[in-house]
């Protein structure tokens, strides 16, 4: 499992105060409990968390796979040599 | 005219999160003026503020309380708390009819210094997503709404240390005036941050820390005033028509009465005795009541150099020779000024006065300045009088005076 997706995995359980495990890659965020605001939140802790900067909102962001495609995408960009 | 009565109350201050506990310390004089506790109290001149002990993760949940500045943690704990006690079942009312209105005097300060923190001391460049929706004035207010789906008219004052006795005083016009049937009316406030404090240090209105107790700090009346104590808190209070509380079976503490609200317009500070007078004139025009109705004042107060001998000037005014003989204190001596929520928690004790036929004390009135010469009931509440109406004042810098009246049904 990609470092990215325990990470966001993480941060969205601290959010929620709830097991990481119970979270997986295919739920919609909205399944995960997370509205458009809710999702902005993690987004924004992924941001601190990898040291990157979304500055695209447009993506659509549905599944949890979403997000992490968005992150791995942005690492990939903003810090090749990584 | 349709009549307003108040049927639930709901607090958090720094003497205690239920009406009764607050009151009950009121009555035995305690203190809620302590050090601060925070990791910047040591590079504060003034070290002391009236905290309050509200944990918020014992009511809302993480993701919830990770959204919510305090002062709407503060708003929405009291208002949940006002509604169970009012035990109504909103399932039942048309809720387009139920409205909030709060007062605050700082809003979201936590959020906007928290913002201010990452940008220019730690050169970030981003913010959380939601620092405007916690920092905007009207937050707390929309937060209530949201938790109860309450569709009816909803509005934050911002009239500084007044602010909540105006929201509380203009919800009752809204009710009054028909325009609504239940209002959630009160006021927020949580400033102790550091810039705030800083702020409110180089106005040079603090009181000194008093070197044998921090508690007694707070003076109003004394010659040893020396300033107010920040506090912070939050209380609400449900206002409905009497008609239809009568018509559910609802306990009601005391029918709202009357309501005056004028600005002195005379400086940014200083109050005028003309300007206090007139709201307090107003809010008896308002109401059927004479002067020598009134049996208890809970004065604005603040220990102010200023503002204790303007209110004396003004009460006496107003009241002419009635003035004697009236109860007044200043409870600010015990729980700090909670500026956009001060009106709102003294309007409280107002009630729970003449519920319990009780007057809470001025504490640390142990030198009286001579300029400040009526009854400002020193350092000893009284039990077992006869109460029938009382007055609550707030004035504020900006000059907006709020003066309501609630009387025993």
């Amino acid at each position: 499992m990609s470092d990215t997706l325990q990470t966001l995995k993480k941060i969205i359980a601290e959010k929620l105060d709830r097991d990481p495990e119970s979270i997986s890659p295919e739920n919609t965020m909205e399944d995960i409990g997370l509205d458009s605001l809710d999702t902005f939140d993690v987004i924004f802790r992924a941001e601190e968390e990898f040291n990157i900067k979304v500055t695209d909102y447009q993506a659509e962001l549905k599944t949890l796979q979403d997000v992490v495609n968005l992150i791995d995408q942005l690492i990939k960009e903003q810090h090749p040599t990584t | 005219m349709r009549r307003i009565v108040i049927t639930g109350m709901g607090i958090v201050s720094p003497l205690g999160n239920t009406p009764e506990i607050f009151f009950a310390n009121l009555m035995a004089g305690k203190s809620g003026v302590r050090r601060l506790q925070s990791d910047f109290t040591d590079r504060l001149d003034v070290k002391i503020a009236a905290q309050a002990d509200f944990d918020p993760l014992q009511h809302f949940n993480k993701n919830k309380t990770s959204m919510l500045d305090r002062v709407s943690q503060f708003a929405l704990y009291s208002a949940n708390q006002a509604l169970a006690d009012a035990q109504l079942d909103l399932a039942q009312v048309d809720k387009s009819r139920v409205g909030v209105y709060l007062g605050t005097g700082m809003a979201g300060a936590a959020s906007i210094e928290e913002g201010y923190v990452r940008l220019y001391r730690d050169n970030l460049d981003r913010l959380k997503p939601f620092t405007v929706l916690m920092a905007m004035n009207s937050a707390a207010s929309s937060q209530i709404a949201l938790e109860h789906g309450l569709s009816g008219p909803n509005l934050t004052y911002c009239t500084a240390c007044s602010s909540s006795n105006v929201a509380i005083g203009e919800a009752y016009r809204q009710i009054r005036h028909g325009y609504a049937d239940v209002m959630l009316a009160g006021g927020s406030e949580a400033l102790l941050t550091y810039g705030t404090i800083r702020a409110w240090e180089a106005l040079r209105t603090l009181a000194k820390e008093d070197p044998n107790d921090p508690g007694a700090s707070c003076k109003p009346f004394s010659l040893d005033r020396s300033g107010l104590v920040l506090g912070e808190g939050a209380a609400i209070v449900v206002l409905e028509e009497l008609e239809s509380a009568q018509a559910r079976g609802a306990k009601i503490y005391a029918e709202l009465t009357g309501y005056g609200s004028c600005n002195d317009s005379g400086h940014i500070t200083s109050p005028t005795v003309e300007g206090q007078a007139m709201s307090m004139r107003a809010a008896l025009a308002s109401s059927p009541l004479k002067p020598e109705d009134i049996g208890y004042i809970n004065a604005h107060g603040t220990a102010t150099v200023m503002n204790d001998a303007v209110e004396t000037a003004a009460i006496k005014s107003v009241f002419g020779e009635h003035a004697p003989k009236i109860p007044i204190s200043s409870t600010k001596s015990m729980h700090g000024h909670l500026m956009g929520a001060a009106g709102a928690v003294e309007f409280v004790a107002t009630l729970k006065a003449l519920e319990q036929q009780a007057v809470p004390p001025t504490t640390n009135l142990h030198n009286p300045d001579p300029k400040c010469d009526l009854d400002y009931v020193p350092n000893q509440g009284r039990t077992g009088v006869t109460l029938r109406h009382a007055m609550s004042n707030s004035f504020a810098f900006g000059g907006t005076g709020g003066v309501l009246i609630a009387s025993k049904i």
